[in-house]
């Protein structure tokens, strides 16, 4: 997907970094490469977003208590193996369902701060919100709560299209 | 506005609804708002109410920073979905009535992003120029009104004449006519166009039999709308 590449370009701006990293893409899946400059070329995109941020000098991103980075990673991860490569409409209602219920009671995935795993699943997960029904979007609405909160964070949004969310509930409460 | 008394179960449940599909009160990041509606509820909401719960859980987590928090602390009452009362009592009437005018236009949250705020104010001033251009229109009514004299030797020309001399705003004599009934008396048809806000028959009828020496009775003969 050059569209990690992509993905990559946008995160720099919006940790304000500048542009001038190179990416390619490696393999039948396109996973990303960064060719640092003097050091060793890195491989995947988790750890790719973790350096960026890193070099942005923004590590709170990457959560403050031992706890929060490890939800960090777990988020990291779950948006590779889980999200990447998984177009099945099963698939993805399955996910959507099980992010609906863990974001129940959260305002962020780690639960009180913005952290690098809700700017990398808001990311990856855009392509899927984006073709929702107002329906789907209001039966995970958990999900639809938080994805209209990070798509209104300061620099995160940029190109991409804004999706709309109804904000009265248009179908009977099944909750 | 105002979520009813965040102390009963029932306010409670209107701040769950309301929080179901938001991460705060007002706008995108923590603010006075949420530190208003945080104080007015006087402990962390039962577990089924969960959008509430996790609204609290969150806003506890920034207790410490509560004075930064962007924004102003306004009545309690002022937020929440605006077609739930008021009755905090301190909101003042007039403000949530403005509220609802203005929401038969838009949607009916407080929270809404600058943009989308700037752009329905500059739609609701072209729909108002644009209302005000338009010429008012008056109703105004074609009425066909007869005249009987009292007898053949009554002096037509002259009933004309009084019936003419009857001046209103908004009444306009148009032609006339005799016509004859019977027995050589001939009765007098007269058009005129009235304002329907400004002239009345009963009004018409008075004046007109008013001159009791030359006018025994008059009637409507016709009267269509303009």
């Amino acid at each position: 997907m050059a569209a990690a590449a992509e993905e990559l370009t946008l995160l720099e701006k919006l940790l304000g970094l500048r542009r001038g990293n190179k990416y390619s893409a490696q393999g039948e899946r396109q996973i990303p490469v960064l060719q640092t400059n003097n050091g060793p070329s890195l491989t995947g995109l988790a750890t790719i977003a973790a350096h960026l941020v890193k070099q942005a000098n923004k590590e709170h991103l990457l959560g403050s208590t031992a706890e929060e980075k490890a939800v960090v990673q777990q988020w990291l991860e779950y948006r590779v193996t889980r999200i990447d490569g998984h177009s099945n409409k099963d698939e993805i209602r399955n996910m959507l369902k099980d992010l609906n219920s863990y974001l129940e009671d959260k305002v962020y995935l780690t639960g009180n701060n913005f952290t690098l795993a809700d700017i990398l699943l808001y990311y990856g997960l855009h392509r899927f919100i984006v073709d929702l029904t107002f329906q789907e979007k209001e039966k995970y609405l958990n999900v639809s709560r938080w994805f209209s909160h990070i798509q209104h964070y300061p620099g995160i949004r940029q190109h991409l299209s804004s999706v709309v969310f109804i904000k009265n509930r248009l179908y009977t409460n099944t909750h | 506005m105002g979520f009813g008394d965040l102390k009963t179960p029932a306010g409670l449940q209107h701040l769950n609804d309301f929080l179901a599909d938001k991460s705060y009160i007002e706008g995108y990041v923590p603010s006075q708002a949420d530190i208003a509606v945080f104080e007015a509820v006087s402990g962390p909401p039962p577990a089924d109410l969960y959008h509430a719960l996790r609204w609290y859980n969150h806003i506890k987590s920034y207790e410490k920073q509560k004075a930064s928090l962007p924004g102003v602390k306004k009545a309690l009452g002022k937020y929440g979905p605006a077609e739930l009362e008021d009755n905090t009592g301190s909101g003042g009437a007039t403000d949530s009535k403005d509220d609802d005018d203005i929401d038969l236009f838009g949607s009916d949250e407080e929270e809404e992003s600058e943009e989308a705020k700037r752009l329905r104010e500059e739609r609701l001033a072209q729909y108002e120029s644009k209302k005000s251009k338009k010429p008012a229109i008056v109703a105004k009514s074609s009425l066909l009104l007869d005249v009987k004299p009292w007898d053949d030797e009554t002096d037509m020309a002259k009933l004309e004449e009084c019936v003419r001399s009857i001046q209103a705003d908004g009444l306009v004599w148009g032609s006339s006519k005799l016509v004859p009934v019977g027995y050589g008396i001939k009765k007098l048809q007269i058009q005129c166009v009235v304002e329907d806000d400004k002239v009345g028959t009963d009004m018409l009828e008075e004046q007109i039999t008013a001159f009791g020496d030359y006018v025994q009775s008059m009637d409507v003969a016709a009267f269509n709308k303009i």
